[in-house]
């Protein structure tokens, strides 16, 4: 493998970055399209979607009115459309003629809305991960396996730019042989002070909202804006930045499955989670590890919500390491590759990203056209979510369980561990019920 | 008597009338209530980046901004589990009185700390604090007048983040941003006047539009930007305007008929005509979003903080009749603006205070210079020659620009 220069790397990028083209002809059709979940991200991906033009908003869902009423005015300002608004993704999907779900609930939710949508006929683009347990993931690939409708998952990171030139250039061998791989993210943070429960807003159904998760006491910290910290709804850090990064990490490794997954964290600067009758802190980890071996690699998972960047370079990212150096993939720090020989020259490519949020939504969704269109895979299709999830879901279960697991990547399942098991699947709240998988 | 002196003094006001060599800044947004100070002799030729500093005081953390009269200046911070009301010398910042009550911190999702400012109505100063309390004091001697527990007496929540906003002082009243669309106290006894729904309220200060008998109140809620009768609280029209977490905190800006909103988290701006019954929409955009400061409107042009501040906020300048971005500054981390004498005076986030002409011909910095060096997300206050600049942490810096 010839040593790479800084040129020969950009030009390589350079040739990768087009954006997938769409046929000419087809920009007339409007795909009747239906938002679940009209908060900042799932307005982030539907303005991309009317950005794109081919999309008339049908319908909008949210169990927050405000919410609902505030993204209703701005479709209206963006396209003209007057979307119909609902509480509930049930009636939308009984109501009207969807073509493309946008799936943007938090997590406890994603198989339900998902299920109904592919029930009802949609294409779906549902935001990673794909479940808030394991089995959930697996129910929306079996449903989708049984359909014939494009399932695009919210993992803009598979097309942005820098991450497909980045990738390219470490399965070109750019970094030599890869034999252990670091994600991580780390931010700043302190103790966090349990916060009073207080009645839901009026403008909130806070039942509809817990919907198959416990029914616990309302906290302003949740809603809007919070539910990630909250492991009735999500799984924290892992189970939100974590699903990007590995996502990475399995893209380089061609979809490999960890053989053994060990997950040790906490909360030793946040302090312990808090559920009373009166008031609440979250509950997910602070600060977590979780070491996935494979085959012939072991990767880890590393976050920590204190202490900020430190003397590190970046705070965000995956490290792969190899006997020619080391490669960094970030965000919005591109993509850099240290040598081992510190002689020769670091070689570094920006990001290409969408502000304020620093996304490639756009890029994305016109993939998931291109996919609906011509009946392709799209770039982030469910099978890579639900590997991506299932990987950081491994992780949560460890912690979980405080012990290591095995997974047999082609059962799906953890050997030799009917606890480990059992945490495949969660209990739902009444009337609501565990999705059957296939 | 009537000296050629005295008459050419008037008539220089004639002539001139939106310039003062000193004015006192004694509530929230200035003497005007458009965050514009008339101060036109304000020495900003900083040689080699440095300002003169007259003196500095630790006043606790908070977004309390400065208000000053009589050579006394006031502000807020939070220091030991109270919040303490500070009287300073603006010679030297010396402490003339302090006065401090129980709060909480209340750092959730920021720093936590007082986010009003004091009011100063002749002899007295009023507070507000965020839990709902209405202090009066003496503000040469720190006394108590009165204190009430408004939001008690008024059976009003508290919004999320306590109460913001700054009491207004309307002939004999005090108008608070509590409940649905405000309530009203009587400046001299404290007695509740007239008050609102149980609706949580929102962070802006109220705006007076109007005189007498038929002045009419603005105020923001966590829902909507509500128009009342200001002598009965009666509503006369309400203008719905949701916003992520129930954050309206920018004052309405009402101007030739006209009236211009603004709120942060992708909410954005609109301006209203006011001359019929109810607002009616002239334009709406998304390229001014206020999340905590108001804009300032200096001739037909609004200077103003796009964006939220955590994630990197723009400066940017609009114009008024068309809502068009004239122009607009993305690497500057603004943290509080002015504009004195035609300038504008930004406080960077990072405690620098840049000086440029307010001109929607762009951002041409003239001077600049480090002031309080930490961050900071409280506008600048001008007053007598002085400009006192406040961090979150609690250091406000006094610069001294006289001649």
């Amino acid at each position: 493998m010839r040593r790479r220069t800084f040129i020969a790397g950009t030009a390589a990028a350079t040739a990768l970055v087009s954006a997938p083209k769409i046929r000419a002809a087809s920009k007339d059709k409007k795909y009747r399209t239906a938002l679940i979940g009209s908060g900042w991200w799932g307005m982030n991906i539907l303005r991309e979607a009317l950005a794109a033009g081919q999309t008339s908003v049908v319908a909008l869902c949210d169990v927050d009115q405000d919410r609902l009423e505030i993204a209703a005015e701005e479709v209206n300002d963006l396209s003209g459309d007057s979307p119909r608004t609902y509480a509930d993704y049930r009636e939308l999907f009984e109501k009207e003629d969807v073509e493309i779900a946008i799936i943007a609930t938090p997590d406890h939710w994603h198989a339900l809305n998902t299920l109904a949508a592919i029930e009802a006929g949609a294409h779906v683009f549902i935001e990673k991960p794909t479940g808030h347990t394991i089995g959930e993931s697996q129910a929306i690939l079996a449903a989708s396996r049984a359909s014939d409708r494009i399932i695009q998952v919210g993992l803009h990171r598979r097309i942005g730019p820098h991450h497909v030139s980045g990738m390219k250039f470490l399965k070109d061998g750019g970094a030599g042989d890869v034999g252990m791989v670091r994600m991580f993210v780390h931010s700043r943070g302190g103790i966090e002070n349990p916060s009073k429960n207080s009645d839901p807003p009026e403008n909130l159904d806070w039942e509809m909202y817990c919907g198959p998760a416990p029914l616990r006491p309302y906290c302003r910290q949740i809603h809007p804006g919070g539910f990630r910290h909250y492991l009735d709804f999500a799984n924290g850090t892992l189970g939100d930045w974590g699903v990007h990064w590995l996502d990475q990490m399995l893209w380089w490794c061609d979809q490999q499955s960890p053989k053994t997954v060990y997950s040790t964290g906490g909360r030793p600067v946040r302090g312990e989670a808090i559920l009373t009758e009166s008031e609440q802190t979250s509950d997910a980890p602070d600060s977590q590890i979780a070491t996935y071996e494979f085959e012939n690699f072991t990767a880890t998972w590393e976050h920590r919500r204190f202490a900020g960047q430190g003397p590190e370079q970046t705070s965000i990212g995956c490290y792969f390491f190899g006997d020619k150096g080391t490669f960094h993939i970030g965000w919005r720090d591109g993509w850099t590759f240290y040598p081992a020989d510190s002689k020769q020259q670091i070689i570094h490519q920006d990001s290409q990203l969408q502000e304020p949020d620093g996304h490639n939504m756009q890029l994305l969704w016109a993939d998931f056209l291109h996919s609906i269109e011509t009946g392709k895979q799209p770039t982030a299709n469910i099978e890579i979510g639900h590997q991506a999830t299932t990987a950081s879901l491994l992780g949560m279960l460890s912690l979980k369980l405080g012990r290591s697991v095995r997974w047999d990547g082609e059962k799906e399942q953890v050997i030799g561990d009917d606890e480990a098991n059992r945490l495949l699947k969660r209990e739902y709240r009444a009337p609501w019920t565990y999705p059957a998988i296939g | 008597m009537s000296s050629i002196y005295q008459r050419l003094i008037s008539l220089l006001l004639i002539v001139f009338p939106g310039t003062a060599i000193s004015e006192d800044w004694y509530r929230w947004r200035g003497p005007h209530l458009d965050g514009i100070s008339t101060e036109t002799r304000l020495n900003c030729d900083w040689k080699n980046d440095q300002a003169k500093l007259a003196w500095k005081a630790q006043v606790g953390t908070g977004f309390s901004s400065v208000v000053v009269k009589d050579k006394r200046a006031f502000t807020l911070g939070h220091v030991d589990d109270q919040d303490v009301v500070y009287c300073l010398d603006v010679d030297d910042g010396n402490q003339q009185w302090k006065f401090g009550y129980p709060a909480e911190l209340g750092d959730r999702d920021f720093e936590g700390g007082p986010t009003s400012t004091p009011t100063i109505d002749d002899d007295r100063v009023y507070v507000l604090a965020r839990a709902g309390e209405l202090f009066c004091f003496d503000a040469a001697s720190g006394k108590v007048n009165w204190r009430k527990q408004v939001a008690d007496e008024a059976s009003v929540r508290l919004p999320g983040w306590g109460f913001s906003a700054a009491p207004l002082v309307v002939g004999e009243m005090l108008l608070l941003n509590m409940g649905e669309s405000g309530v009203a106290i009587d400046k001299r006894t404290g007695e509740l006047i007239w008050s609102s729904a149980d609706r949580e309220c929102g962070y802006a200060t109220p705006v007076v539009v109007g005189e007498g008998a038929s002045a009419v109140a603005i105020f923001a809620s966590g829902k909507a930007y509500t128009g009342v009768e200001a002598k009965s609280g009666k509503q006369l029209w309400s203008e719905r305007w949701l916003t992520s977490f129930n954050c309206n905190a920018a004052d309405p800006i009402v101007h030739d008929g006209k009236m211009f909103l603004s709120s942060g988290y992708n909410r954005g701006a609109a301006l209203f005509d006011m001359t019929g019954e109810t607002p009616s929409l002239i334009w709406k955009s998304k390229e001014m979003k206020n999340q905590i400061h108001g804009c300032l409107l200096y001739k037909e042009h609004l200077y103003g903080i796009d964006g939220d501040m955590e994630s990197g906020a723009r400066l940017r300048c609009m114009e008024w009749s068309t809502g068009e971005v004239v122009w607009s500054v993305d690497d500057l981390h603004p943290g509080g603006l002015a504009i004195a004498g035609g300038r504008l005076i930004l406080l960077t986030e990072p405690g620098e205070l840049v000086v440029a002409p307010a001109s929607p011909q762009g951002w041409t910095p003239t001077s600049r210079a480090t002031v309080t060096g930490r961050k900071s997300w409280t506008a600048p206050v001008i007053s007598g020659g002085r400009i006192f600049c406040r961090s979150i942490d609690g250091l406000v810096v006094c610069v001294d620009c006289r001649e």
